[in-house]
């Protein structure tokens, strides 16, 4: 056994020359909770700030994932199975896109100016759990959507799918959280404003210029080659390669450029958590 | 060696040309409250950002109880506990959650954190309250009970330091009163006790010490008693003036036309339509006839005569040099009043 240190109070309980003795001693610092325990905790408080709005949140989702897959069908008058497929195993990421870009955004600004940010910030809580327990909020206001817009497919386009789900949930997740921390790293990063504008034009980029919904080929050559590096056409072929891995199928580049956003997006928004004005 | 929770030396911090916190330096004990006053824009909510680590200081050093709070933000943070100004984010949650959320989060258990919620609701009389939801249009709870939910939140476990920025505002009269009580108590639980504020009447009665802040410096600080200065032997003499009334003590020299004061004025502070005089204890008898004469002309509402407060001091601490808002109205009458004494 190692020798124990004397209990504090011994030493601050004596007298020192100059000192009254009823002055208090230095109460000890509280033993800082463990990282789980702060990690619950700060999902608890956030999920509760959420709270009544979940499930209001979850029907606007099923609304949007409708939208998407049945009006996306109005646009191509007789839909073949397969561009029926493309379309209903691309929404699912459309919904977790405009989700983490969107929406996320907006809940940092709320909680940069009615002071949760600040108030969050200024508890001893290591700053990867604030992040964590958002992402994971998020992730929980985001997975339902996957299942809507398939059940929605289902009803419309009677499309057959052939799970893997070891792919398909890791893929959502890392979908959910790219978007989201891109989201996030936005939101910290730009004035409120300017956030808000550019999370509108990404957006209108996702719906419609992104080959989420329909194949790559249809875009121009050049615009092709952009799209290579950016998160959106990567993160759907891995959630369609979950959804209907006998017809599609995922790279590992694909896996590579989602990862390095997903990294960015969490260094940039890491960093201003533990910036210093 | 110092024996201090808190010790911030030299602190300086600017906003582009602004200087928030000029050359700031204070320290606060274990045991001590010590008093932040100054007015809107002193500089005190920025100083309270430094400490906490949400803010980068310029010049000087911080420290935390053994942690220094500009090398180490995380370690002081793991020291202190604040209450903000804003309120605290506990929409969704009723306050005993939030207490509880709180206390988990400064290293309580979960029964541990329990009984505080319940302790603390029974010290703050929260008890109607405690099991209702915050909503974010607000309506439940109001902006006092929040605010004392916000600093239930702080003292939720028993921290080293606590900082406190204006926790007494939207509070009424009778809670704010167990809310300075409660301050008090911190600092004899052994919590050194950082109050901003600028409620100065109040914040007397319970601080051990006071730090003035005016324009970002350090303009005044040690007890209320050394404070105040002049200890018993001055009287304040409170004149209340009428709407657009002007103020007769610019007039209160022996030469002053229609007054007879024989009454020698220490120090003259203006607060809006109130004027405070320090006066002589010896000359009371010629400030109360000299108020009264003024009372019966009707050039002022009514009087008062009673110890030099700290407010007093305060007031004549910050009343600034420069023109501003509440100085310039004063400036006018004061240069009409000075060719009539010429």
């Amino acid at each position: 056994m190692p020798e124990q240190t004397p209990p504090m109070p011994v030493q601050t309980l004596q007298t020192q020359p100059g000192t009254s003795p009823t002055r208090p001693a230095t109460l000890p610092a509280p033993s800082a909770a463990g990282a789980l325990t702060t990690y619950s905790t700060l999902l608890r408080w956030t999920l509760s700030q959420i709270g009544a709005m979940l499930p209001l949140i979850i029907v606007v989702q099923a609304l949007l994932a409708a939208g998407i897959i049945v009006g996306f069908g109005f646009l191509i008058p007789d839909i073949d199975p397969a561009t029926a497929l493309f379309l209903s195993t691309g929404a699912p990421t459309v919904l977790l896109l405009t989700l983490g870009l969107v929406m996320v955004p907006q809940g940092v600004a709320r909680a940069r100016t009615d002071g949760t940010f600040h108030y969050m910030r200024s508890m001893p809580v290591w700053r990867p759990l604030l992040l964590a327990a958002d992402l994971t909020v998020w992730l929980i206001v985001a997975l339902p959507s996957v299942a809507v817009a398939v059940l929605v497919a289902f009803w419309r386009y009677d499309i057959t799918l052939s799970l893997d789900w070891p792919v398909l949930i890791s893929a959502t997740v890392l979908v959910t959280v790219t978007a989201a921390a891109v989201g996030y790293a936005i939101a910290v990063t730009l004035p409120p404003l300017l956030a808000q504008l550019v999370t509108q034009v990404l957006v209108f980029f996702v719906l419609l210029f992104s080959p989420i919904t329909f194949p790559l080929e249809q875009l121009p050559h050049w615009f092709q080659a952009v799209h290579e590096w950016l998160p959106a056409a990567p993160g759907a072929d891995l959630v369609r390669a979950g959804l209907a891995s006998d017809t599609f199928a995922a790279s590992g580049r694909d896996l590579l450029v989602l990862g390095a956003w997903c990294v960015g997006g969490l260094a940039v928004s890491l960093r201003a958590l533990v910036r210093r004005g | 060696m110092t024996d201090a929770i808190l010790e911030v030396v030299g602190l300086t911090r600017r906003f582009g040309t602004v200087v928030a916190n000029d050359d700031v330096t204070l320290r606060v004990r274990p045991g001590d409250v010590v008093g932040l006053l100054g007015h809107n824009g002193a500089g005190k909510t920025t100083l309270v950002n430094q400490l906490v680590g949400l803010l980068r200081p310029d010049a000087g050093t911080i420290r935390v109880g053994d942690a220094d709070a500009v090398e180490d933000p995380a370690a002081a943070r793991r020291h202190v506990a604040l209450q903000p100004q804003a309120q605290a984010p506990i929409d969704g949650l009723t306050p005993r959650r939030a207490i509880e959320l709180s206390g988990r989060i400064r290293g309580l258990s979960a029964r541990d954190a329990r009984a505080a919620a319940t302790a603390l609701a029974e010290e703050f009389d929260l008890g109607p309250w405690l099991d209702r939801r915050a909503l974010p249009e607000g309506g439940v709870l109001s902006g006092g009970i929040r605010r004392l939910t916000s600093f239930a939140m702080a003292v939720a476990a028993p921290m080293p330091l606590l900082v406190l920025d204006e926790p007494t505002n939207d509070i009424d009269a009778s809670r704010r009163r167990l809310l300075w009580d409660a301050v008090r108590r911190r600092g004899d639980e052994g919590s050194g006790v950082l109050v901003v504020t600028h409620n100065v009447a109040e914040a007397e009665r319970v601080v051990d010490d006071l730090v003035v802040l005016h324009h970002g410096r350090v303009v005044a600080s040690g007890s209320p008693a050394r404070l105040r200065g002049t200890q018993d032997s001055d009287l304040r003499l409170d004149l209340q003036l009428q709407p657009d009334g002007q103020d007769p003590s610019t007039a209160a020299n022996p030469t002053g036309p229609g007054t007879s004061p024989s009454v020698t004025i220490r120090r003259q502070v203006r607060a809006g339509r109130r004027v405070l005089l320090t006066v002589p204890a010896e000359e009371a008898a010629a400030a109360v006839t000299w108020a009264t004469s003024l009372r019966d002309e009707e050039r002022i509402d009514g009087f008062s005569l009673g110890p030099v407060t700290l407010e007093d001091t305060y007031l004549a601490l910050t009343a600034d040099p420069k023109p501003r808002p509440d100085a310039i109205e004063r400036e006018p009458e004061t240069s009409e009043e000075e060719p009539a004494h010429a």
